[in-house]
């Protein structure tokens, strides 16, 4: 079976690589499609309670969230570096980028769930489930609905992100991506970096501001 | 081989250190800004440097910069939608004041009412 096939609807290699990033950005776009209806629900509930929510974004542990958008800064930074390091020939810079980065990610996972560990502990749980004694507002239960849902959801990309990365760090060990063809890489990388984007909007609306 | 294939990309090793260098910069200035506690602008000003944050990672860590106008226009029309439905939900909610904000529970009523 040959690595790098070209198929039969394409002219060229770099025609079928536009063709499949082009793809990758499309569904990129329907990503940000999914978490934009929760971002316009947290901003309809925290225009309607402005008050509980400041509240509860003081109740947040900032330190969880900052360590994680730190970690998901590295991350983007090392699967960067992975594709760098394809473009020029250097498969093992590469497959230890990326290894990296799959550690990283799971370092994220880790810390969130000692984070989600703490919530519930306090029963700061969504919809129904929400008693936490500090803040008996219906605007904090709200806050902690969006908080699980938009961070839950996150979460789940995270992992699925960490299972791509592995998956990739073992086609770069076998020698799959070259400095021509490495689209396979460039696309699972692009993933991973909706990721970072992602919380870098979920940190300062769950922890700052 | 490598080098030729390399040189046709816009991002190179120094582009991408200094994106990574901007990324932290940006992320402690937003981290120090929130303990000012402006009454409103923090909302406003950590989500101005978010922005500044993806921009920096779409165009130099994803390199939407070396990408076909094709790509920039799925970016760029998600973005218009995004922008149309958060912008017009908090509007609808901001000025038609359809939802009351229900009183808060008082001692021994149940929390959550369905």
């Amino acid at each position: 079976m040959k690595r790098h096939a070209l198929g039969e609807q394409y002219g060229d290699f770099a025609q079928q690589d536009e063709t499949l990033q082009f793809g990758m950005w499309v569904f990129l776009a329907s990503e940000v499609l999914l978490f934009a209806g929760l971002f316009a629900l947290y901003g309809s509930y925290r225009a309607m309670y402005g008050a509980d929510f400041a509240d509860a974004i003081k109740h947040n542990t900032l330190a969880y969230g900052t360590v994680n958008m730190y970690v998901l800064l590295c991350s983007s930074f090392t699967v960067a570096l992975a594709v760098w390091a394809t473009r020029r020939g250097r498969n093992g810079l590469c497959v230890a980028m990326l290894a990296t980065t799959a550690l990283l990610g799971v370092a994220f996972i880790v810390i969130k769930l000692f984070e989600y560990a703490e919530h519930f502990r306090e029963r700061a749980l969504p919809g129904p489930y929400y008693h936490m004694a500090e803040l008996p507002t219906y605007g904090a239960n709200r806050f902690f609905t969006m908080y699980w849902l938009m961070t839950g959801l996150h979460a789940l990309h995270v992992t699925g992100g960490v299972c791509l990365l592995v998956w990739l760090t073992w086609r770069a060990a076998h020698r799959f991506y070259t400095p021509e063809h490495h689209v396979g890489l460039e696309m699972g990388t692009l993933y991973w970096h909706l990721i970072d984007i992602i919380w870098i909007f979920l940190w300062p609306i769950m922890y700052l501001a | 081989m490598a080098d030729e294939t390399a040189a046709k990309y816009h991002v190179g090793g120094v582009g991408l250190i200094a994106t990574f260098v901007g990324l932290v910069v940006l992320a402690t200035l937003s981290l120090l800004l929130s303990f000012l506690h402006w009454p409103v602008g923090d909302l406003v000003v950590s989500l101005l440097i978010a922005l500044v944050k993806a921009l920096l990672v779409v165009y130099f860590f994803m390199h939407l910069i070396e990408q076909p106008f094709s790509s920039h226009m799925a970016m760029l029309v998600s973005l218009i939608w995004v922008t149309l439905l958060i912008g017009l939900a908090a509007a609808d909610v901001v000025t038609r004041h359809t939802f009351p904000v229900r009183p808060e529970p008082t001692e021994g009523q149940p929390f959550y009412v369905r």
